[in-house]
């Protein structure tokens, strides 16, 4: 009796671990998701509009640098 | 009847198609591509929900080459915050927003940004013939309320579908066919994880050169139906009806919508005891002045704005 108590917990313990391990897979999954897409946000938020205009100053027929401030 | 008048009024018809009128036979497996099917109310969507706004609103478009262009735009005037109470309330702002846009054939990027960190993005990419990736988002700088989706949509010869995936867990898809040359159909499935809500929905479409009339069903509770009716090149007239199975909530509009050579005047008068009408008229090339009006009888509240386009 006293070995069927033992081995009851050592599988109890070794299906704990493995459950530990699984979960933390899925969170690291998780986590590493949440901070690229906190990066992308930042990214995008601070960096669409300069993109918009590198892509346009670039374009064909090239405009002049004076022209993105003055108002003619 | 269908076959006897060419659809005209499609903008992805093949010129080829539109065939002098006569009696012709079908061809089934040549009808027209269907428009998006989220473009499916468009007609009535224009007539009938101008940008109506309340005070100043000035805007500017430079465009430094054909495809590029930055605008300013400069609005005062107050926003209506959502209240409990019956009457609307109203919060006195002003704002700057800065935007710049690079259309190509292929590849439009569109950004605005506001004076209070805000910015609006919208990107839209022809990868190949037939598949367009569509992207918009709202960033703010407050956490958890920006928003982002992404949409993929294949365009086959007579159909078309779409899928989108969203912030939030938000999945959907979407497909319309051509049944005939004037009348198409089309359905849509979403999941939003965030709210743990799916649904599903129809719609169809039929039209003609004269008229279009579109239905759509949603298992969220709404069923919209429009109508508009082309009365000649410069009047149309078009109505609509909402109606929500789930909350018991019911909206009629009627409205026209006149394209004159000098201006364009949207008028509408609704079931809950709301009249608009928004007015673009052109003073010059490239010079337009806007005039838009809502009054709504029910909450009483008036808003009025005026405003000046330039470019």
């Amino acid at each position: 009796m006293g070995s069927r108590i033992t081995l009851k917990s050592k599988g109890k313990s070794v299906k704990g671990a493995k459950a530990a391990e699984e979960k933390s897979t899925a969170d690291y999954l998780k986590e590493w998701s949440t901070w690229t897409m906190k990066k992308a946000k930042v990214i995008t938020h601070y960096g669409f509009i300069p993109l918009i205009i590198i892509i346009g100053m670039n374009s064909d027929p090239k405009p002049q640098l004076y022209q993105l401030l003055s108002p003619v | 009847m269908a076959g006897l008048v060419p659809p005209g009024t499609t903008i992805n018809t093949d010129p080829s198609t539109a065939k002098p009128k006569e009696d012709e036979k079908i061809d089934y497996f040549n009808l027209p591509c269907p428009i998006p099917y989220e473009e499916i109310h468009r007609e009535a969507l224009m007539s009938l929900k101008p940008e109506l706004f309340e005070g100043l609103r000035f805007d500017f478009t430079k465009g430094l080459n054909q495809k590029f262009s930055l605008s300013h735009s400069v609005f005062m005037g107050p926003i209506e915050i959502p209240s409990q109470s019956a009457e609307a309330v109203k919060v006195p702002t002003a704002h700057y927003e800065f935007g710049a846009n690079y259309i190509d054939p292929k590849l439009m990027l569109i950004g605005r940004i506001l004076t209070d960190g805000r910015l609006s993005a919208r990107v839209k990419c022809d990868l190949t013939d037939n598949l367009s990736l569509k992207a918009n988002a709202q960033l703010t700088n407050e956490p958890h309320m920006s928003h982002g989706m992404i949409n993929f949509d294949y365009k086959g010869t007579d159909y078309r579908t779409q899928f989108q995936f969203g912030n939030g867990a938000l999945l959907g898809a979407s497909y319309i066919q051509s049944v005939t040359p004037q009348l198409s159909l089309g359905g849509e499935v979403f999941w939003a994880g965030q709210h743990r809500k799916s649904g599903i929905g129809y719609a169809g479409r039929y039209e003609t050169d004269k008229m279009v009339a579109t239905g759509q069903v949603a298992s969220t509770g709404m069923v919209a139906l429009s109508y508009v009716q082309k009365l000649s090149e410069k009047v149309s007239l078009a109505s609509d009806f909402m109606y929500n199975y789930m909350s018991k909530d019911v909206t009629a509009s009627v409205g026209y919508d006149y394209i004159l050579r000098q201006c364009r005047l949207r008028g509408k008068i609704d079931s809950n005891g709301c009249t608009a009408a928004y007015l673009e008229e052109r003073l010059n090339m490239g010079l337009n002045f806007i005039l838009s009006a809502e009054i709504d009888h029910k909450k009483k509240d008036y808003k009025f704005g005026f405003g000046l386009t330039v470019g």
